[in-house]
């Protein structure tokens, strides 16, 4: 198995990303809060460089699909599906980050409140799937 | 331009990193946080060969004072554990799990999700509208709305009868330098003019409402007196009965466009000191906010409250 390389290779791919858009745009790559300006209007004041950096977001792995293929095995569940995008919709704002911005952008600038929002997140999350999928059989 | 050139080649390889290591399969992220199972450590590797590259252009970033392209570097990083931090984290985390997906890739496998996938993005789009009408809720308890902000004026400034005003015989001006571009002042007299700007000082900003001043102190007075003496003079009255946000916010738009140091007056002082230390929650520590007006007599440790709360709210964002 190469997964490991693979998610190796991916992560060094996502880490050049934000460096290129810390250092050329001086922005944090986080993916909730380029979007979450948008949708809440906080960030209208530079909308255009954030719809651009959403293009290539999309578009490039709409490319590599073409080549590849791809597969989200998503929950064919709406009602999970609806609950799970009001979670992390409102949890990402409250906590002000999402995995781009608190988990790669704000741990490797050590930041005290990333770390724990990393921290929180990950536990919150292992939990779930403890309870849920093991404990309950839902998911 | 460059800039937009940029922000696409980082939003691509930031997809294709994405894709190529497997995030956007939501198998592969359950899998990771699936403890009990056949546990998945294809995400750690992912975060650790993120956080590598990303940790240099920190130490890069660190050593400029501008990014490559002229613009603004992000601000320094907060240490502050607040309680929107926590619960949202929790929130998240939850979410996270239930389907497998958080705001990165939701986006990246947009294209090839099929409907499933739009229903998530829509579901998330909803959840970050409700977020700031919530945060406000959660915070409504210490934050600083207009009317609070004027119940904790004190009585030192609050409203008089311009009935009652008198030309009293006052002392000497004095400048009182907060900072050393901003300081405030009690009420001064056109004559103080020269020795302001003899100081240094190239804007006069006048937080008195016309009603409380005798007429030969008014606004147009000063600020005809003042632009003979070349200064730039603004009026931004404090109205007793409603300090309002936009009067912080004239007030730093006044600061952010003076060429030099800047001089606030009101009755006491005191109106300058509160809006300069309510207007900069958040850029400076709580502490120095009140302490540093506390030297010169004037006592905001009843607004600690406030500025916390409006420096939670400017660092809503802040990674």
């Amino acid at each position: 198995m190469l997964d490991w390389f693979w998610g190796l290779a991916g992560g060094l791919m996502i880490g050049s990303a934000g460096s290129v858009f810390l250092l050329y745009n001086g922005r944090v790559m986080g993916a909730s809060g380029i979007i979450g300006g948008l949708v809440d209007g906080t960030g209208w004041s530079n909308w255009a460089e954030r719809l651009v950096f959403l293009v290539g977001l999309v578009g490039v792995p709409y490319l590599l699909w073409l080549v590849i293929g791809g597969e989200t095995h998503l929950t064919t569940n709406w009602f999970v599906i609806m609950l799970a995008g009001l979670l992390v919709g409102i949890g990402v704002r409250l906590a002000g980050g999402c995995t781009s911005g608190h988990g790669v952008c704000g741990i490797s600038r050590l930041s005290l409140r990333s770390i724990v929002a990393t921290l929180i997140y990950v536990l919150a999350g292992g939990l779930t799937i403890a309870l849920l999928r093991h404990l309950l059989g839902v998911i | 331009m460059q800039r937009y050139g940029y922000a696409l080649l980082s939003g691509g390889l930031f997809g294709a990193g994405l894709r190529l290591s497997g995030m956007t399969d939501t198998l592969r992220v359950q899998g990771f946080l699936d403890l009990f199972g056949t546990w998945d450590p294809t995400l750690a590797f992912v975060m650790v060969g993120a956080i590598l590259p990303m940790a240099a252009a920190w130490r890069v970033a660190s050593k400029l004072d501008r990014s490559y392209l002229n613009l603004d570097l992000p601000p320094a990083t907060s240490h502050r554990i607040d309680r929107n931090l926590i619960v949202g984290s929790l929130l998240f985390g939850m979410g996270w799990a239930l389907a497998g997906l958080c705001p990165g890739p939701a986006l990246a496998s947009i294209s090839f999700g099929g409907n499933n996938g739009v229903l998530f993005l829509l579901a998330m789009l909803g959840g970050m509208v409700v977020a700031p009408v919530l945060r406000a809720r959660l915070d409504r308890a210490a934050l600083a709305d207009t009317t609070a902000i004027y119940d904790n004026l004190s009585d030192t400034d609050a409203p008089i009868n311009p009935d009652t005003l008198t030309d009293s015989p006052r002392n000497k001006m004095d400048i009182r330098a907060l900072t050393p571009t901003y300081a405030v002042s009690p009420q001064i007299e056109p004559s103080d003019l020269a020795a302001i700007k003899a100081a240094g000082y190239t804007t006069v900003i006048d937080n008195r409402p016309d009603a409380e001043i005798p007429p030969h102190l008014h606004t147009e007075v000063m600020k005809a007196a003042a632009e003979a003496e070349g200064l730039t003079f603004i009026a931004n009255p404090v109205i007793g009965g409603a300090l309002t946000q936009e009067n912080l916010r004239a007030q730093a738009a006044a600061l952010a466009e003076a060429t030099g140091p800047v001089f606030a007056y009101c009755a006491s002082g005191n109106r300058c000191s509160v809006v300069w230390a309510l207007m900069n929650a958040g850029q400076a520590s709580t502490d120095e906010l009140i302490n540093t007006p506390a030297k010169f007599g004037y006592n905001l440790e009843h607004l600690r409250g406030q500025i916390d709360a409006l420096a939670a709210e400017a660092e809503a964002d802040r990674i």
